[in-house]
């Protein structure tokens, strides 16, 4: 008896201590972006002393930052810099950064600066409050949205801006030159449609060599049927008629043997990087954060062969150039106590100064014009006529920043598994899907 | 043992069956060897290789040189043997609490323990969290062992096992005017050793390869263990699998290490306790 | 509160008192620590299920709208559903495995302990790696399994697809659930082996005794308490299992293979409705809950029946 009282009142005590924290979190959130303006105007006088002053140390999220030598060279030089703030970088395997960046998150303070992994996801964390207010920070340091090409616009809610792009990553089409060649087949070119792609794949194939290698990614269907913009994955109402031609081009290239089996990539854990540095295979569509990978594959010796890259392939009646792709934006966590040297880091690596080391070390800055893509290509080791292959007219995002974007995905994945392994027709996964996004969307 | 005289062609028999499940058994780890020696492009063919046409060696030190091994060898094995102590006493403790002594409130309280125990993690992973970074446990090892340390699962495990031990005995005891602590230590805590065995290698192999919770609680690099270190590889633009076979080789050593003298204790140490159930 | 009362219930009171002071101060330094860590967040998430929260913003009052949600919801009973067949499976095949090991390995053989360890090996191992492993070896062609099922004389077209298709992925999680599972238990059914009396199998050989028989009658009942343990902690375990199907299949192909843990899982990290999270462990809570009261019904009637 005396026992469960004692429990009970260790019980509450817990319990009270925990909802405090929570709600704790909550009111220094929404006090935060209130607050942000009168920060923002005492900005100036504060970061003038701190910049004469003491250490700041800020902590950094990111994931996989070992296997990615451009975040680090550019954080390395943002430091060099600004010798009064010292970056704590906080690594994390990129499978598991979403659940712990967002454990951390809810435990307050626990960072100042975060990657944001998938830029649909921006819009979850702005709901939650957990994002600083940029919008007075920009006005104030005279940052030029414009120099992000639009992608920064995604990040703004509400007229506010409340993260910036770092990287902006598009697909392009990987090609194996020697496949060509031993063929005699002309290289792709930088306008090429998909009917066309489909072509060239079932040329190329045969002898024990694929002429394409598609990913196990829902992106393989669902990319090419948002590439004209006009719509998004979460168009539930056109009943995602807009991805079954590239479904039934799937279907056909692994029926014909074009592409390796889907399931046989599955069971095998096959990763496209070790697929296409295996030299068996002509095309692969992928993203440019692949570029850097490829060149170092080719360096170690891995991949023995000559590669090039080509423009995107597009859909019938679409311009070339067009391509999708997505931005991984930085944001300041509201609950920071270093916002100013949080801002002045951002501001460092979305800028012109962030953008030229990102370039050099052969990633795509957000912050892109020709001579940005010229640094890029110019990079040793990097295939010819790569800067005009990067050229684009228009980068559809890959996701919107919306609602619900995370759950929609998850079924996307389950139906894509479906259809891909044949265990459901096109027209019934499509139609389970519209309700389940129906569902999603509506409820 | 039981076995009189076996004719030879039983005992034939038995060993054949012996080698062939053994063989199912550890083909996978005879395939995560092989593929911890070949080329990242080598270790996924059709059809599989199981050896790899040059032994590539240099995939050990590779890992070595990758992830900081030896510093994540020490907190996993520092990690690991505190809690497994911490929990294997307080465990012991309040089994005997929950089985022998006679109390109001004693199975609702218990109720409460197996309760949690089916509760995935998951769900109370972000209060706790809360809770930790107002005490400041968060990136520490005290944190993470203060998670660890008090497990229910434990309790569970050991009151099953204490229930077996007959009254009797410990009231006998009781009139020989030994008290209750005297009863735990000197009557059930032998009896116990084999259930305290099985606890121990529980929550070694548990902990060992406790993954989501250093990666949720831990950030500093010098702090962090070695599933962690495998994870890193698996990075989703960089897969290694060759080093990520080879680091699970390496993170199965000491828990052989460990498991091999233990295995002797354990089955014979039961052998001559000769009483349960 | 001892003085209000008369003498003669004094002495029975304070027996009372004292009994909870003493059984208290075995539990405690444990209690002190799962309170704290576990009970506390567990307890905080049972409210969770009656509210509506992300995580971050305040959260309201929901009453019984979550348990509306995940009844209503597709998944969820799917889920469920396959959580029951994994389960059933996973303990039925794990312990008759575990069982059968053990007396096996229950003998002078040269190498025993070889055998034993390599049995208990996949126990040891990390999940990341068997994970890949298997799922290498699950390859519909060129795999390990089909070139061996090949090998004995299956037709091609009779060969299943394990997890790349919808209806062996499950099968194909459960063997490896029970690869993993049975080292260990087959150890907790070793260690009670060699506490059967050697002088009951004595007695039933003078009877004349098959050994079926001798199973039947003496080893098999001897180890209830055993099998009462490992079925208890099979069960836990697998209605709890995550990260190996999440390694493995990821719940696919399509939800196949998607568990209840998986769907907390993505309930609490993709959708951030930690309400509908809270409410679907509480179900799982309650499964669990009421399999070991029952459990602990029946083991309470075989003892005293024994």
């Amino acid at each position: 008896m005396k026992m469960k009282r004692i429990a009970a009142a260790g019980l509450t005590a817990v319990m009270a201590a925990s909802v405090l924290t929570a709600c704790g979190g909550a009111t220094s959130s929404s006090s935060g972006s209130t607050g942000t303006s009168s920060s923002g105007s005492t900005g100036t006088s504060s970061s003038g002393s701190t910049a004469s002053g003491e250490q700041v140390t800020l902590k950094v999220s990111l994931w996989d930052a070992t296997s990615n030598p451009a975040d680090l060279a550019a954080i390395e030089a943002f430091e060099a810099a600004n010798p009064d703030i010292k970056i704590d970088l906080i690594d994390i395997p990129s499978n598991d950064y979403n659940t712990k960046l967002n454990t951390m998150l809810n435990g307050g303070s626990q960072l100042d600066v975060f990657f944001i992994k998938q830029a649909d996801s921006t819009k979850s964390f702005y709901d939650k409050g957990q994002l600083l207010d940029l919008t007075d920070y920009i006005a104030e340091s005279g940052v030029d949205l414009s120099g992000f090409n639009g992608t920064a616009d995604g990040f703004a809610f509400n007229g506010k801006q409340y993260g910036l792009p770092v990287r902006t990553d598009y697909y392009v089409l990987y090609y194996n030159k020697d496949l060509f060649d031993a063929k005699g087949i002309a290289y792709p070119s930088n306008d090429m449609t998909w009917t066309e792609f489909e072509k060239l794949a079932g040329e190329l194939s045969g002898d024990g060599n694929y002429g394409a290698y598609m990913h196990t990614w829902q992106a393989m269907a669902y990319n090419w049927g948002i590439q004209d913009g006009k719509n998004t994955v979460l168009s539930y109402e056109t009943g995602y008629d807009f991805v079954k031609p590239y479904y039934e081009m799937l279907l056909r290239m692994q029926d014909a043997g074009y592409i390796q089996d889907y399931g046989q990539l599955k069971s095998g854990n096959i990763h496209y990087s070790g697929a296409f540095a295996q030299g068996n295979v002509a095309m692969m569509p992928m993203g440019t954060w692949f570029l850097g990978t490829m060149k170092s594959k080719v360096e170690s010796g891995e991949a023995k062969f000559n590669w090039g890259v080509a423009t995107l392939p597009h859909p019938d009646g679409v311009e070339a150039g067009y391509t999708v792709g997505a931005s991984t934006p930085l944001a300041i966590n509201s609950a920071t106590k270093n916002a100013d040297a949080a801002w002045r880091f951002v501001e460092f690596m979305t800028g012109e100064e962030g953008s030229a080391v990102y370039a050099k070390e052969g990633y795509i800055p957000a912050r892109s014009d020709s001579t940005i893509l010229d640094t890029v290509a110019a990079n040793e080791g990097m295939p010819e006529g790569l800067a005009e292959a990067l050229q684009t007219k228009n980068i559809v995002p890959d996701r919107p920043i919306a609602d619900h974007v995370g759950d929609v995905d998850l079924v996307l994945g389950e139906q894509h598994s479906m259809i891909m392994l044949g265990e459901a027709t096109i027209d019934d996964a499509l139609a389970d899907l519209t309700s389940q996004v129906k569902d999603i969307m509506e409820g | 043992m039981i076995e009189k005289k076996q004719s030879a062609f039983t005992r034939t028999a038995i060993y054949v069956l012996l080698i062939v499940l053994t063989t199912i058994t550890l083909l996978p780890l005879v395939w995560m060897f092989s593929a911890s020696l070949k080329l990242d492009s080598e270790v996924f063919t059709v059809p599989i290789k199981w050896l790899p046409e040059t032994f590539h060696w240099e995939n050990y030190p590779k890992v070595w040189e990758k992830i900081d091994f030896a510093t994540f060898s020490f907190n996993s094995i520092k990690l690991t043997v505190i809690i497994t102590i911490i929990q294997v006493i307080t465990c012991s403790f309040a089994a005997y609490g929950f089985s022998k002594c006679n109390f109001r409130g004693r199975d609702t309280l218990f109720l409460c323990y197996v309760g949690t125990i089916a509760i995935p993690w998951q769900t109370y992973m972000l209060p706790q969290y809360s809770l930790m970074r107002t005490l400041g446990g968060v990136d520490t090892h005290w944190g993470y062992i203060a998670l660890q340390a008090f497990s229910a699962f434990g309790v569970f495990l050991l009151r099953q096992f204490y229930q077996g031990i007959p009254n009797e005995l410990l009231e006998a005891a009781r009139i020989d005017g030994l008290s209750e602590y005297g009863i735990y230590a000197r009557i059930v805590l032998p009896l116990a050793k084999p259930a305290l065995t099985t606890l121990t290698i529980f929550t070694f192999v548990t902990i060992w390869n406790d993954f989501m919770g250093p990666m949720i609680y831990i950030n500093t690099e010098s702090l962090k263990t070695i599933p962690l270190g495998i994870r890193m590889f698996l990075g989703q633009y960089s897969t290694s699998y060759e080093l990520i076979m080879a680091a699970s080789v390496m993170s199965l050593l000491p828990v052989f290490a460990l498991y091999i003298p233990c295995q002797r204790f354990f089955v014979q140490g039961v052998a001559t306790s000769g009483l349960k159930g | 509160m001892a003085n209000k009362t008369i003498q003669g219930t004094n002495r029975k009171i304070s027996l009372n008192t004292r009994n909870t002071v003493v059984g208290l101060s075995f539990i405690l330094p444990n209690f002190i620590g799962f309170a704290l860590f576990t009970l506390g967040p567990v307890v905080f998430s049972f409210i969770l299920s009656f509210m509506k929260w992300d995580g971050f913003t305040e959260m309201t009052f929901a009453g019984l709208k979550n348990f509306q949600k995940i009844f209503g919801d597709k998944k969820f009973l799917e889920s469920l559903g396959h959580t029951f067949y994994f389960a059933f499976f996973t303990v039925l095949f794990s312990m008759t495995a575990a069982l059968a090991l053990a007396l096996l390995l229950n003998r002078k053989v040269k190498f025993v302990n070889f055998f034993r360890s390599s049995i208990f090996f996949p126990y040891v191992a990390s999940v990341v790696a068997i994970s890949c492993v298997w799922k290498a070896m699950f390859m519909e062609n060129g795999g390990v399994i089909n070139s061996a099922l090949q090998m004995i004389g299956f037709a091609e077209d009779m060969l299943p697809g394990w997890i790349a298709s919808t209806k062996w992925a499950m099968p194909a999680v459960i063997i490896v659930s029970v690869w993993r599972n049975m080292g260990y238990f087959m150890i907790i059914y070793l260690a009670a082996l060699q506490d059967i009396p050697t002088s009951l199998y004595e007695a039933a050989e003078i009877d004349g005794a098959s050994k079926w028989q001798q199973f039947v009658r003496i080893t098999f009942p001897m180890l209830t308490p055993s099998h009462f343990f490992v079925f208890m902690m099979l069960t836990i375990n697998s209605f709890k299992t995550f990260d190996m199907i999440f390694l493995m299949t990821e719940g696919g192909p399509g939800t196949a293979t998607q568990l209840l843990s998986m769907y907390i899982y993505n309930k609490a990290f993709i959708s951030w409705d930690y309400g509908v999270t809270s409410a679907a462990s509480m179900i799982l809570f309650l499964i669990v809950a009421t399999i070991t009261v029952l459990q602990f019904r029946v083991e309470k009637k075989f003892n005293d029946f024994m």
